[in-house]
């Protein structure tokens, strides 16, 4: 069946989610491998369809935690209390997307360049000190694998990974589990507990990695070749995002905002014709 | 009692110098009509306390309001980067510290509680405990693991938006409350505004969605589209357009100047009126159901 590498990727990534834990929905890839793996692989998974949907809705995935689809189905709503209370016992998974990750499984959302003075200041840490202190997986994916992007080390530790400071401040539980790239897959199973290539995808040979990464990491003997999406796993993906929300991830900004509103366009032409603009939001 | 207030008298109790926590999330409820109001009012030097900022801390910084933000995230999500948050975290015109995101939440917490901290393993091992000199990692007293102390975070002002309200400052939050509760209760004084006023009967109905409770409220305003250009779920979208208006206007000074001199320089009449009055908000940016 003919595929594309956003269909392997989510299909990969649905694979790593099991039992019954809350599934956190940020991006559209994340929010995608977890409805992927609820109807192929894991029935218990509780996916947060966004976090303006709350848990157990049927929303549609998009990019902005701010958007949501329609409010017929808001599922069970949650507060951030409920949010953080399942993270820190451990009942919640999410598919993060750093913006640097390096050797050691650290991952940066903060800045680049020193703290104090970065060279590009971006977003800030967020969540991701929670995670990696609490979860006992943590899931990285990164879909532009650059010398910038999968890096010896990077510059803040939003979360630190498999670092010495961890050893003696923290311990094993938060460290990272895998990272998924847009050429091949990577546990951190090195020496040390370090990047090591798992498998690559079709057509993507270890020295594009070698070029595309800061350092080399190391490698599973015998080195896999990553597998296909099922047809399940990508008829769900092809259900569940029509409008290929999951396509604006890979661009850049400011385009992804100009692509978000082609996306709105089509989802009211496709889905809601000529409905009048009336919500119902009041109890009656 | 009655709490009804005007945007205008929200924004003249807010002095100069004063710490202000803001509900919401990024493109998610943020109370931007209060915050527009702050704006052209010429409050300044503001210490802004977010959990996940978006324009409401970008608009701030930009219109040179504030001296601190203590933040664990602020951005445009899918639509990019802060660029006035941006620019002065790399120019340090704006003083910074980087809280997570449940450190936020456990230092309103401990200003609820009235405790001096409270113990995470939030931030451990990571980079934070080396930039952000608030944070303290202390010796469990019961023997076990070292922990982070997260002191408490007491906001004087509180600014939050919600669905409805009625004006004894109770408030109903239909989609994620994120922190603002937590912002509502930590805080000396809380203006809430709503896009819409019900009487309590109606309130009532809507259950445990009540979540902000009269007791913390001090002040209600009824502000339709208060959260624009941000979203209020599951009412109304954020509004991409406008966003992306903002960020272009963002790029150089000029720019940024004529933007406020039209976006944020007039009242809220005003600005729904630019936009081209309710209904075609509405007709724009209604959620609507298949």
């Amino acid at each position: 069946m003919e595929y594309s590498l956003d269909e392997l990727i989510i299909a990969v990534m649905a694979r790593y989610l099991t039992g019954e834990v809350l599934v956190g929905a940020v991006t559209a890839f994340g929010t995608l491998a977890g409805i992927v793996a609820r109807h192929v692989y894991a029935p218990d998974l509780g996916i947060l369809s966004s976090p303006e949907s709350g848990l157990d809705a049927n929303g549609f995935p998009t990019l902005t935690l701010a958007e949501f689809f329609a409010a017929r189905d808001q599922g069970i709503p949650l507060t951030m209390e409920e949010v953080f209370d399942a993270i820190f016992t451990d009942h919640f998974r999410i598919w993060i997307h750093p913006a640097q990750i390096d050797r050691q499984g650290s991952v940066n959302i903060s800045a680049i360049g020193a703290w104090e003075r970065p060279k590009v200041a971006l977003v800030g840490s967020r969540g991701i000190p929670e995670d990696t202190s609490h979860l006992s997986q943590l899931l990285y994916y990164i879909l532009d694998h650059s010398p910038r992007t999968v890096v010896e080390h990077v510059d803040f530790q939003s979360g630190p990974g498999n670092t010495d400071r961890r050893a003696t401040e923290l311990g094993p539980i938060g460290s990272p589990s895998v990272l998924i790239t847009n050429l091949g897959v990577f546990d951190f199973l090195g020496p040390e507990g370090t990047l090591r290539v798992i498998s690559l995808h079709p057509e993507v040979s270890l020295e594009t990695v070698r070029m595309a990464s800061g350092f080399m990491p190391a490698v599973k003997e015998p080195l896999a070749t990553t597998s296909a999406p099922t047809a399940a796993e990508i008829a769900v993906i092809r259900r569940y995002d029509p409008l290929k929300v999951r396509k604006l991830e890979w661009s850049q900004e400011p385009d992804g905002g100009r692509a978000l509103l082609a996306a709105y366009h089509a989802e009211r032409t496709q889905f809601l014709g000529d409905l009048a603009a009336t919500p119902e939001d009041r109890p009656t | 009692m009655n709490k009804l207030l005007t945007l205008d008298q929200v924004a003249a109790s807010i002095p100069d110098g004063a710490t202000v926590a803001i509900g919401g999330s990024a493109l998610s409820r943020k109370p931007m009509a209060m915050v527009r109001a702050l704006v052209r009012a010429g409050v300044t030097n503001l210490r802004i306390v977010v959990d996940i900022g978006g324009p409401d801390v970008d608009l701030l910084i930009g219109a040179g309001a504030v001296r601190e933000v203590l933040y664990a995230f602020v951005g445009f999500e899918v639509l990019g980067l802060a660029p006035h948050f941006r620019r002065a975290r790399q120019t340090g015109t704006v003083n910074f510290q980087e809280w997570t995101e449940y450190t936020v939440m456990a230092g309103l917490d401990a200003a609820i509680k009235r405790v001096p901290f409270l113990p995470t393993r939030s931030g451990l091992a990571s980079s934070i405990l080396d930039v952000n000199p608030a944070f303290r990692r202390i010796h469990d007293p019961f023997g076990g693991e070292d922990v982070v102390a997260v002191p408490r975070l007491e906001p004087d002002f509180a600014l939050i938006h919600v669905n409805f309200a009625d004006i004894a400052g109770n408030g109903v939050i239909l989609g994620d409350s994120h922190v603002d509760a937590l912002c509502a209760k930590a805080a000396h004084t809380t203006f809430m505004s709503c896009d819409a006023l019900v009487d309590s009967e109606t309130l009532h109905g809507y259950g445990r969605n009540v979540q902000i409770l009269r007791v913390y409220t001090d002040g209600v305003v009824e502000v339709p589209w208060g959260a624009h250009p941000t979203s209020l779920a599951p009412a109304y979208r954020a509004d991409v357009p406008a966003l992306l208006e903002y960020l272009q206007a963002s790029g150089n000074l000029e720019h940024w100047r004529a933007y406020q001199t039209r976006w944020v320089a007039v009242d809220h009449i005003g600005y729904l009126n630019l936009h081209g009055g309710q209904q075609m908000l509405q007709q724009r940016l209604a959620v609507l159901k298949p």
